[in-house]
């Protein structure tokens, strides 16, 4: 035992600093993207599972020298997640203390009440079509700091989901709208969310862990979120419905997080090969028309309470801001 | 104002479904990774997980746990608790967190597959908290053994294990890999949180967390009490996806749940069976391994497969067989072959520790302890380089562990033996029929090379001991050693047991795992010397003389593990007994024969 006293694990060994809690339990964790493996799994190469790694995680054409040297910039570590996240839920739980949601959804203007019903109670559907492709990248991606942002931000979209179900109860109780009753209808059917249900079913099916990346976190959250979360709440404040934006605000908070992350890992991925800015390019401008035609759309149901246009124009300008940020103007 | 109770709204968060409109079902749902086979779409809308939980109850009842867990870790950390563990318990955790923490992290990506490909949306809601569960216990068994690397470097193989091509690790690898990540998550949901979760972590958590409180590791008891709590929740997700899959579909189900559960005991034999049996000080053992086993994994797991009108495997017999013999052979393995774990095996087998063995393994004595007798009795003649490896032990095709450690020496129903099966020009060798039963039913997924595949393959080289330990990512500083330094064996009375006497007809076994050949081919065989625990590799050559093999063969067991005795050898192949004088051309080995070597009484002279 006369070697010398380790700091930190020897996988880490090379970083020259002493790293802290958060690379030490987020780094190389994916046993599967290891170097020199015969194939991901230990099974034989050609199973339907190590094909699928292989055609849309390893040979996708995203590609890095060095994936394990992305860092979030949030280094969020577990407890640091449930920790922020439950005090999150408890000044959600305050709001609608404070609120008293009974009485206050009862003063709600019915003109409103029908914004409510049909741009923020059927949230739940494609909030849980985010939910499913975030799962999906976390699976996919090739390392685990990234695997583990895709992680908390798969426990984000259940957040919202869950907080969009409480609010359709208790809007449901309280008012005489068609809340509750109409969502999956409006979803499926109304016009307006058509090119987003369109967008997003597609996107469960952009199985290359680079392009499911970059159509949902850097193309078309970005431009949803806008009329979904910020949008919305400036309609909702506006209009005297004070609980809704303070709870769209709340959620805004998770949303920005996962720009955070998504625009520092496209810069890393430039950085580390100056061709992937094509290659994301790329796949942002096959993205782009869907993201543009489901901002038309529901900006449309926002057109009586917000001026003709601003809400698809901020949505295409947020997106075009995040794509700046990270680095694919 | 009070908030709404969880039933009232918790329903709404679980209907989001819908029907698919701009791409096919089939696409966003394959066939291949979600896996509904003969069961109707439709019917998976029955799912209903028999616990419920809210995102903002996770989020509180989380954090509550991590700020239990990590303040009781900063507590401990200025006292002297861990200088004062025993060597032994501390090779239980050193072993734990090297073969449970990154297939935690894997685990995670299973729960991200149900999460994404789950068939019914409160599965797939469920299974984001099974997600962000695995994640924690990855983090926090890897946070706890950090802190402890500047005092032992075995430490880093908690991050480093599953890195490398270590055997236990390869093992793990296939079994977890093809329980985790190969399947579809119907598969999955039965294998990893059903069978896995359900029926077997309970032994490795709730058993190793009792022994760790005796044993006076609070901190590791308090770490894995903690995660047992959270796969006591997200373990549920097997059992409503179960009862869809038995209603429509009960073969795939049995067959499933019989293949997991088999693959899942035979790993738990060496990963749990030795902690208990042999590393845990004996003063602290709350109950023997198979007592755990019995009333943790048997008796509740076969209950619950009548509750879904499933049957008990078709093995049921062998592995309860098993439960008396299994360990003990993969724990005299490990400790024999202990350079090459991240963990300083404990030899355990001291006269009191061998009392406690006998007391609840009646028959360990005949059946292990001539090998052991020989063990100690080279160590205390000083000789303790006998007990070191000079070759490998044969890996079967399917558990990766030896073979041989299915039976017993001894053991007329279940012998030291391969169960060799030809396939495609080649022959692999298993542990057991359950093994060979399994890999020929589904070869086309589970088929993945063992360390002995790869090095026949030629992949390690030199294809020495020492090669392999640097191929397998040993370094020097951390290549297991005994955990007492011996001190177990030295309570022996001087003499008894007596010297092992001669150590074999060649004495030194030398030092290739491949021999280099001499002017003949090389004939790499699965040899078994009459009375060994294990079948192992030998390299014989074309040109030897069949008494020539018998040497090679004996060099490798006698004096080490079986006592010389004033005897010839003779060999068997296939039943047939060899004449010695042939070569081993002529006598028909070939290469990955099983070639059995036994004493001779009638050829003393020959010798």
């Amino acid at each position: 035992m006369a070697a010398r006293r380790l700091k930190t694990w020897s996988a880490l060994g090379q970083l020259g600093r002493l790293p802290g809690e958060y690379e030490i339990v987020t780094h190389a964790l994916n046993y599967t993207t290891r170097p020199g493996r015969p194939s991901a799994l230990a099974s034989n190469p050609t199973t339907p599972a190590n094909m699928w790694l292989l055609t849309y995680r390893d040979s996708s054409p995203l590609q890095a020298g060095d994936w394990l040297g992305f860092r979030d910039p949030d280094r969020l570590t577990y407890r640091a997640y449930v920790t922020m996240q439950d005090q999150q839920e408890t000044v959600v739980a305050g709001v609608l203390d404070e609120y008293g949601p009974a009485r206050h959804d009862a003063s709600l203007p019915s003109w409103w009440l029908e914004v409510l019903a049909a741009l923020f109670t059927p949230t739940r559907f494609p909030v849980h079509a985010l939910q499913m492709t975030s799962a999906y990248l976390g699976y996919l991606a090739p390392s685990s700091y990234i695997t583990n942002c895709a992680v908390f931000g798969t426990g984000d979209l259940l957040r919202r989901v869950s907080l969009v179900a409480y609010r359709t109860r208790q809007l449901a109780e309280a008012t005489d709208s068609a809340i509750g009753r109409t969502e999956r209808a409006r979803w499926q059917q109304d016009e307006a969310w058509q090119p987003a249900r369109q967008a997003l079913e597609k996107l469960l099916t952009a199985y290359d862990w680079g392009e499911c990346f970059t159509a949902m976190n850097l193309v078309l959250r970005p431009t949803l979120d806008q009329i979904l979360l910020h949008e919305l709440a400036e309609a909702a404040r506006d209009s005297g419905d004070e609980l809704t934006w303070l709870l769209l605000s709340n959620l805004a908070a998770d949303a920005a997080r996962g720009i955070r992350w998504s625009t520092a890992l496209a810069r890393y991925a430039i950085e580390q090969r100056p061709e992937n800015r094509d290659v994301l390019r790329r796949w942002a401008d096959r993205w782009a028309p869907r993201a543009e035609a489901a901002a038309a759309g529901l900006g449309q149901l926002l057109s009586g309470v917000r001026p003709a246009g601003a809400a698809e124009r901020a949505a295409n300008s947020a997106r075009h801001e995040v794509l700046d940020r990270a680095g694919l103007a | 104002m009070a908030r709404l109770p969880r039933e009232e709204w918790y329903d709404i968060a679980r209907d989001v479904d819908w029907d698919l409109s701009y791409v096919d079902y089939d696409e966003v749902f394959p066939e291949w990774m979600s896996g509904t086979g003969k069961v109707p779409r439709e019917a998976w809308a029955e799912w209903d997980e028999p616990y419920k939980v809210t995102y903002p109850e996770y989020v509180a009842t989380q954090r509550e746990k991590e700020t239990g867990a990590y303040s009781v870790k900063a507590v401990l950390r200025k006292s002297r608790v861990f200088d004062q563990l025993d060597e032994g318990w501390k090779s239980v955790a050193k072993q734990h967190f090297g073969a449970v923490a990154l297939v935690e992290d894997l685990a995670a990506y299973a729960e991200l597959r149900m999460a994404r490909f789950g068939l019914a949306p409160a599965w797939r809601n469920m299974a984001v908290f099974g997600a962000l569960d695995e994640t924690r216990h990855a983090q926090i068994s890897l946070y706890f053994p950090h802190e402890l690397l500047g005092r032992d470097p075995q430490y880093d193989w908690a991050h480093k294990a599953y890195h490398t091509s270590q055997w236990t690790v390869a093992a793990a690898r296939a079994t977890f890999d093809g329980m985790m990540m190969n399947p579809n998550v119907v598969d999955v949901a039965v294998q990893l949180p059903f069978t896995f979760e359900t029926g077997f972590t309970n032994v490795q958590f709730v058993a190793l967390a009792a022994d760790a409180l005796e044993s006076g590791d609070i901190n590791f008891a308090n770490m894995i009490s903690s995660i047992q709590t959270d796969e006591a929740r997200h373990s549920q997700q097997g059992g409503p996806t179960l009862k869809i899959l038995v209603e429509h579909d009960p073969r795939r189900a049995q067959w499933v749940i019989d293949k997991t559960f088999w693959v899942s005991a035979r790993l738990f034999s060496v990963l749990t069976g030795p902690a208990m049996d042999y590393y845990t000080p004996l003063a602290m053992r709350k109950q023997s391994f198979k007592e755990f086993m019995l009333e943790w994994v048997a008796g509740q797991f076969a209950d619950q497969l009548q509750d879904y009108g499933l049957k008990k495997p078709w093995y049921w017999d062998e592995f309860l067989a098993g439960l008396d013999t299994w360990h003990h052979g993969l724990h005299l393995g490990v400790w024999y072959w202990r350079p090459t774990v991240w963990w300083n095996p404990q030899g355990g087998v001291s006269p009191a520790e061998r009392d406690w063995l006998r007391e609840k393994y009646p028959d360990w004595e005949d059946r292990f302890g001539p090998i052991w007798d020989v063990i100690i009795g080279n160590i205390n003649a000083g000789q303790a380089g006998l007990t070191l490896p000079a070759t490998l032990p044969w890996l079967c095709s399917l558990c990766q562990l030896p073979v041989g450690t299915a039976g017993s020496p001894g053991n007329q129903r279940y012998p030291v033996r391969s169960y060799p099966l030809s396939y495609d020009g080649r022959t692999y060798h298993f542990c057991s029929r359950p093994c060979r039963q399994i890999w020929w039913e589904d070869r086309d997924t589970l088929h993945s090379p063992t360390v002995v595949d790869r090095v026949l393959a030629g992949e390690v080289q030199p294809p020495t001991v020492e090669g392999l330990l640097t191929w397998m990512g040993l370094t020097p500083e951390v290549r297991g050693t005994d955990a007492y330094g011996y001190r177990w064996a030295r309570a022996y009375p001087p003499g008894d047991p007596g010297p092992a006497g001669d150590a074999g007809p060649a004495g030194d076994a030398g030092p290739a795992v491949t021999e280099p050949s001499n002017g003949g081919r090389p004939v790499p065989v699965n040899a078994l010397f009459a009375g060994d625990f294990v079948t192992q590799l030998v390299t014989l050559q074309d040109t030897d003389t069949v008494d020539q093999a018998a040497s090679r063969i004996a060099a490798q067991v006698v004096g080490r593990r079986v006592r010389s005795r004033e005897a010839g050898l003779v060999v068997r192949l296939g039943g047939r007994v060899l004449p010695g004088e042939l070569t081993v051309a002529a006598a028909g080995i070939g290469p990955l024969d099983s070639v059995d070597v036994s004493w001779d009484a009638g050829r003393v002279g020959e010798r």
